[in-house]
């Protein structure tokens, strides 16, 4: 493969009609976009065309930073893909275990008739990819891990069709293997109960739904197109505009539509959120998220620092967790050995004298491993926390006094 | 020679990646024999060095043997049967009349008895004698054909709704490699190959018209079961030529009728065919090829010794041959394993009893022609070891059958045992796993009747990064 090959193969997502930025949905979506200019916000073509094709938006640094990202993102794609479980694999796999478990014979639905099953495989992929989209894209916003990543999509202060680029390649690793395990599913099922007929309604070698999905102008939800829908088909389908308000600053729009194509999984889980007509909408991120709109540099490596530090947080929360584990713990030995004599300093002469339990010092309310320590007949010793047997007695507590 | 040598080595690359049309074509002039005469002080009329006449009589006793073992009507003629059978496989004083392949209008046949094409020839005599695990009580090959055999005569039609077995195919498909596939790639591409077995410079047999390693050469061709000419037909062409279909591809010399002993396809050439008919693979002209290219190499070697260069350089092609022929066998199996498959499939489908016994009857049926090759492979030159133990644990020593049950053994007296039992979801697994087994471990590529197939291909059009998109 030469230089151009590669080049090409770079570009090629603008040519394959499964990808949303095909040349040809991005031209439907243009004329969609001028259409609404003109009939609904009622202007001139040519000031539809202005607005439309707004430098401000495409030409922004925030825009610029989206072509840029696409770029390398592809490159990373490129080594990243072959490395990722397939679709296969994971269908291989389920489509094993249902031999295994039986729950049902294979073919068991094998008789209903061919289009009937080709429907509902096209349907049924449609749905569950959606909904797995609107799950994980959910998660990604309320798993802080998540979100540090998912913050390099949202950073983004101007939209553009090449914006559903502008993500961390992690994120992309995450959306492949959610998108490989759907179909996994759906395909292994399908299968297994409708037996050879499985197939699925194309159109251009894509889903007919998703197809759907594309030329009723998919590409305007990244864009300041602000299309919305009927109320009633906004708890349905997402429009454009409830998708930018997804992206908005604004802290009544936090965590809402979160969904792909559907809004049913908004709706249903509570997220959903419809379009308000004539509401300016700023896109981006407070600034207390520190994430950089352009720094390439930043918004590859601080995703990965701010996983760094949170996991760093979560070890130093265990180990807290865990250091008030101990304290209760001795308390509790504390208290045991208030039991026998909780305030006087105690003398115990013992012929054979064995460490049961762990011995501590206590002080200052830190806890140290105290290893050195002795018994030598009988014993006196400010503060120790421990269990002995002394002859047979078992004594657990805190022992005050000097040797 | 170096070229030549070179060839054999590159046909197992070019078994798989070329198309059967245009591999068939580059070996248009890929005819095995007739090859002069180059045995030192022969002073014979003969001048073709080229004979496997005896192979070809053993094929014709197996297909005779097959279609015997459906003649049984339950046990009314089993004694008789089962002596007329013997009589095929064993040998027979008296001289036999060619059972099948039958020559048919429009597609004649030059035989019509075995004598025609040998005198004094059997299966039983070259039957592998090592044990085979694949069947039950712990027999030999060729105490389990004959065990198969014995029941075959007392079954009706040849298959047993019981215990699940199909004698034709069991019987046929084992004997395709218990006999033809053994004694070529472990006898004579195996040890008489070597320097001083069979050597070049001596006649194979005192006043015989070839040499030892033209002989051995040549019965290992006339093993395999292809016409002389089969590397220059298409995969559709052989095997229509084995389905007594197509004269004018069959009759290579034009006089009107087939040869059997040089125009017609038989047994593992038939399946090696029925697999490049996928246009995947070629294994038909890489086996007949490497077959044409070693003959060569003998021939030139004019009488002498060979040296061990050229030893080398026919181990070579031997080597070539032999890993071919088992994949044949394997995509045979996995074939077989898809079948076993589909036809469980249809079983649950099925609207009523008389349809599922119907289908019942093609499983088992596909069945045994299953088991026969995974048993025919367990017959070769490489002990295939822990990937036989697997293939016969997943496939079983009988099918599951309409009660769940399956052959688990044999009794003091030889009779089945079916003590056990297994769902068909179960089964199907098994059969499954038999297909991922031959991809493994022998890298099967015609893979026909691949059940996971419909996997790849619905995975392929969906496309995992088409949906991979964020939001």
């Amino acid at each position: 493969m030469d230089i151009l090959d590669h080049i090409v193969s770079v570009f090629s997502d603008f040519t394959d009609p499964k990808k949303r930025v095909f040349f040809g949905y991005l031209l439907i979506s243009a004329i969609i976009g001028l259409i609404w200019l003109m009939i609904v916000k009622r202007l001139s073509p040519a000031k539809a065309i202005l607005r439309f094709a707004d430098k401000k938006v495409f030409f922004s640094a925030s825009s610029v930073t989206d072509y840029k990202i696409f770029v390398i993102n592809r490159l990373f794609s490129f080594l990243i893909s072959p490395l990722l479980i397939t679709q296969l694999v994971i269908a291989t796999a389920i489509f094993y275990w249902l031999h295994e478990v039986g729950f049902v014979r294979s073919g068991a639905l094998g008789h209903v008739d061919t289009w009937i099953v080709v429907a509902l495989f096209s349907a049924v992929m449609f749905v569950l990819d959606d909904f797995t989209k609107y799950l994980v894209h959910r998660w990604m916003h309320k798993w802080p891990l998540l979100w540090a990543i998912h913050k390099t999509h949202h950073s983004a202060t101007t939209l553009t069709p090449v914006t559903v680029y502008r993500i961390h390649p992690l994120e992309g690793v995450l959306y492949a293997l959610r998108s490989a395990f759907a179909q996994g599913v759906a395909i292994s099922t399908f299968i297994y109960l409708f037996g050879d007929q499985v197939d699925l309604y194309t159109i251009v070698g894509v889903n007919v739904l998703v197809f759907v999905f594309h030329i009723t102008g998919s590409n305007l939800r990244h864009s300041h197109i602000h299309i919305g829908y009927w109320p009633w088909l906004e708890r349905v389908f997402i429009s454009p505009a409830q998708h930018q308000i997804h992206h908005s600053i604004a802290e009544e729009h936090y965590d809402k539509n979160f969904g792909a194509a559907l809004a049913i999984w908004d709706w249903m889980f509570g997220s959903l959120h419809l379009s308000e007509a004539d509401k300016d909408v700023e896109f981006g991120l407070e600034p207390g998220e520190r994430s950089d709109v352009t720094g390439l540099q930043s918004i590859y490596l601080r995703p990965i620092i701010e996983i760094g530090e949170i996991i760093l947080a979560r070890v130093q929360n265990v180990l807290a967790l865990a250091k008030t584990l101990i304290l209760h713990i001795l308390s509790a030995f504390r208290h045991a050995g208030k039991l026998t004599d909780p305030s006087s300093p105690q003398t115990f002469t013992c012929r054979r004298i064995k460490k049961v339990g762990m011995r501590f010092v206590e002080s200052d309310g830190r806890i140290a491993a105290f290893s050195d320590f002795k018994v030598l007949g009988h014993f006196n010793h400010d503060r120790i926390a421990t269990r002995f047997q002394c002859d047979q007695r078992l004594i657990t507590g805190h022992f005050n006094g000097v040797d | 020679m170096l070229a030549k040598a070179l060839k054999c080595s590159t046909f197992l690359f070019a078994a798989t990646l070329m198309s059967s049309q245009v591999h068939a074509a580059a070996h248009a002039g890929k005819v095995y024999g007739p090859q002069p005469v180059t045995v030192k002080g022969y002073t014979g009329d003969k001048t073709n060095s080229v004979s496997y006449s005896g192979q070809i009589a053993r094929y014709v006793l197996h297909d005779s043997l097959k279609k015997l073992a459906g003649k049984g009507n339950g046990g009314g003629n089993a004694a008789e049967l089962e002596a007329q059978m013997m009589a095929y496989f064993g040998g027979s004083e008296t001289p036999l009349d060619i059972v099948a392949p039958l020559g048919k209008d429009g597609f004649p046949l030059k035989q019509a008895s075995v004598e025609d094409l040998s005198k004094g020839k059997d299966l039983s005599g070259k039957f592998y004698k090592g044990l085979m695990p694949a069947w039950p009580g712990n027999m030999t090959g060729l105490e389990a054909v004959q065990h198969m055999i014995k029941h075959a005569a007392k079954a009706d039609g040849g298959w047993d709704p019981k215990t699940g077995y199909n004698y034709p195919q069991l019987i046929s498909k084992f004997t395709l490699g218990a006999v033809s596939y053994s004694q070529a790639v472990d006898n004579y591409l195996d040890e008489k190959m070597t320097a001083d077995n069979k050597p070049n410079g001596k006649p194979y047999k005192e006043g015989a018209h070839y040499t030892g390693k033209e002989h051995s050469w040549d019965e290992a061709f006339g093993y395999f079961g292809a016409a002389a000419h089969s590397a220059a037909l298409t995969p559709d062409q052989n095997y229509a030529v084995a389905k007594l279909k197509d004269l004018e591809a069959a009759d290579a010399n034009g006089d009107g009728v087939v040869d059997l002993k040089s125009e017609y396809v038989f047994g593992n050439a038939y399946y090696a065919a029925g697999a490049d008919r996928s246009g995947v693979t070629d294994y038909m002209t890489t086996i007949v090829g490497a077959f044409v290219d070693g003959r060569k190499l003998i021939t030139s070697a004019d009488g002498e010794n060979l040296t061990a260069e050229q030893l080398t350089q026919l181990q070579q092609c031997a080597g070539v041959i032999s890993k071919t022929w088992e994949k044949v066998l394997a995509e045979a199996a996995f074939n077989y394993a898809g079948s076993v498959y589909k036809d469980i499939t249809a079983m649950n489908e099925a609207a009523n009893d008389e349809d599922k016994m119907k289908v019942y009857k093609d499983y088992v049926k596909h069945w045994g022609e299953l088991k026969g090759f995974t048993m025919a492979m367990q017959t070769g030159k490489n002990n295939l070891g822990e990937t036989a133990v697997t293939l016969n644990r997943l496939i079983g020593f009988g099918p599951v059958t309409l009660d769940n049950s399956y052959v688990t053994g044999v009794d003091a007296n030889g009779d089945f045992i079916m003590d056990r039992r297994r769902t068909w979801s179960d089964y199907q697994l098994h059969m499954l796993k038999v297909q991922r087994l031959m991809i493994s471990e022998f890298g099967v590529a015609a893979r026909k009747n691949d059940q996971t197939a419909n996997l790849q291909a619905l995975a392929d059009k969906l496309e995992s990064d088409s949906t991979a998109e964020t939001d």
